[in-house]
């Protein structure tokens, strides 16, 4: 099916040869030029990527739903094969979780009566964006997601993105419209945690692989297989409390966690709007009685 | 009436001429897609890689060296990874191919695949190299070749479906 093409004829011409070789040349020069920006400037290489990936998330946006729907179709024929199973199970659950929201109302209020007593600072409220996973970009080298939320609904850098199940990872980049979350499985993600009963300090660091490794815990911590892991606050951008998951392993390969949310059914995560609401509702308040007070004295 | 036959006439030569560039950065988005399979994400096949391979065995014309650059730079920033690893990938392939240009051109499919083991795997190596040179830590190199092996096996199955769109096109 190959014609000889043009091509042939115009690579055994000595100088497009060399002209060839020396484009080549030029391109691999320039990949390596790239390579060298994105380590000692990453502002530029920063806003490049999301100027491209908020251009192609609608794409993707109207790509993937049509996916979705598909493998949520799979997934309910599934649950239509085991439904008595399912179902039985699920009434176990239901009955055992019903005890545990009774227990849960009554430490509530025991919580409240007592950091009222206390005078405890409360915690600033937390509040949710919530957004379609749309990208997927998978491979050997990151752990990303892109989401078809940006700056234009509230998304910033830092958040934390959680799903039903517990902590998925933080927003990375923000674009106008689209974000992109790095996942607690990627190499380059390290989150504070406390660790089990004794809430040990920790750090969560991910390495592509799908159990994330504990990281600094001190010489006096005693962690045990199915140990808790959630997040610490410290650093003040995550929420704290939030679940990641359990100690799966400890051994040779350092102690490794389990996280808690399902990589593959990901479809919808929630981006934790948690530091700056409470800061902000303060500073505005302030300012509003200030400008109240100024407009009093005026007039 | 005419010129304007000569208009559309010219159109649809710039689009069956640019048509390999934009099918293979449709592939690239393709990658992105979340398909919500169990542990696929990690070894999702390097379609792009694919793309380039292909038509720069059969037809060098329309792949020329700056479209594999702007696949290959399209395809690192939507990753999301280093910029730059990715694209030395895909020219590696594309140089490789065009060098051996001649041994192509009688090629039978089956040959045209083993070549593209050889090829693509000096690709992903480089690119596995380079990355974990841009990321400064050693990029454990199993799920690369998986990835690779997947690869592979998505090598006839895309092909097919370019030979059959090639052959539509030129009639």
């Amino acid at each position: 099916m190959n014609k000889p093409t043009g091509s042939e004829i115009r690579v055994a011409s000595p100088l497009k040869a060399w002209a060839s070789r020396f484009a080549l040349l030029l391109l691999v020069g320039a990949a390596f030029g790239l390579m060298l920006i994105g380590r000692t400037n990453s502002f530029i290489v920063e806003e490049t990527r999301t100027a491209v990936t908020d251009m192609v998330t609608p794409i993707l946006d109207a790509v993937s739903q049509p996916v979705e729907t598909f493998s949520s179709a799979l997934d309910q024929a599934e649950s239509l094969a085991n439904l008595r199973s399912e179902n039985l199970a699920l009434k176990e659950q239901n009955a055992r979780l019903l005890q545990w929201q009774a227990v849960a109302r009554r430490l509530e209020a025991e919580n409240a009566a007592l950091r009222s007593l206390n005078r405890m600072v409360p915690d600033p409220t937390m509040t949710f964006i919530t957004a379609r996973v749309v990208g997927d970009p998978g491979g050997a080298f990151v752990r990303t997601v892109l989401i078809n939320a940006g700056e234009r609904n509230g998304v910033e850098k830092g958040q934390a993105a959680v799903t039903a199940q517990g902590l998925a990872g933080r927003i990375a980049e923000v674009g106008k419209r689209s974000a992109r979350v790095l996942l607690l499985t990627d190499i380059n993600s390290r989150v504070p945690v406390v660790v089990g009963k004794a809430r040990d300090r920790a750090v969560l660091a991910g390495d592509n692989t799908n159990a994330p490794e504990l990281l600094y815990l001190g010489p006096t911590a005693k962690v045990q297989l199915g140990d808790h892991v959630t997040t610490s606050g410290h650093g003040g951008v995550f929420p704290p409390g939030l679940p990641i998951g359990v100690v799966e392993g400890i051994g040779e390969k350092g102690i490794r966690v389990r996280p808690f949310v399902d990589w593959s059914h990901m479809e919808v995560v929630r981006i934790v709007d948690y530091e700056m609401t409470g800061v902000l509702d303060f500073e505005a308040q302030v300012g509003a009685a200030r400008a109240a007070a100024a407009a009093g004295k005026s007039q | 009436m005419r010129q304007e036959e000569g208009v559309w006439h010219r159109l649809d030569v710039v689009a069956r001429s640019i048509s390999p560039f934009f099918v293979t950065l449709l592939l690239v988005l393709l990658t992105l897609v979340p398909l919500h399979i169990s542990d696929l994400s990690p070894i999702v096949p390097a379609l792009a890689l694919i793309g380039v391979f292909f038509w720069s065995v059969h037809r060098p014309d329309l792949m020329p060296i700056w479209a594999v650059f702007l696949i290959g730079l399209v395809q690192d920033v939507l990753t999301g990874g280093a910029i730059g690893p990715g694209i030395v990938g895909l020219l590696v392939a594309h140089a490789l191919v065009v060098w051996q240009h001649r041994f192509f051109l009688a090629a039978s499919f089956a040959v045209i695949w083993c070549a593209f083991m050889l090829v693509a795997a000096a690709a992903l190596a480089v690119t596995w190299l380079l990355t974990s040179i841009a990321m400064m830590t050693y990029l454990d190199p199993g799920p690369v070749f998986f990835q690779y092996l997947v690869t592979l096996a998505f090598y006839p199955c895309l092909a097919w479906a370019f030979l059959r769109g090639q052959r539509l096109f030129q009639r």
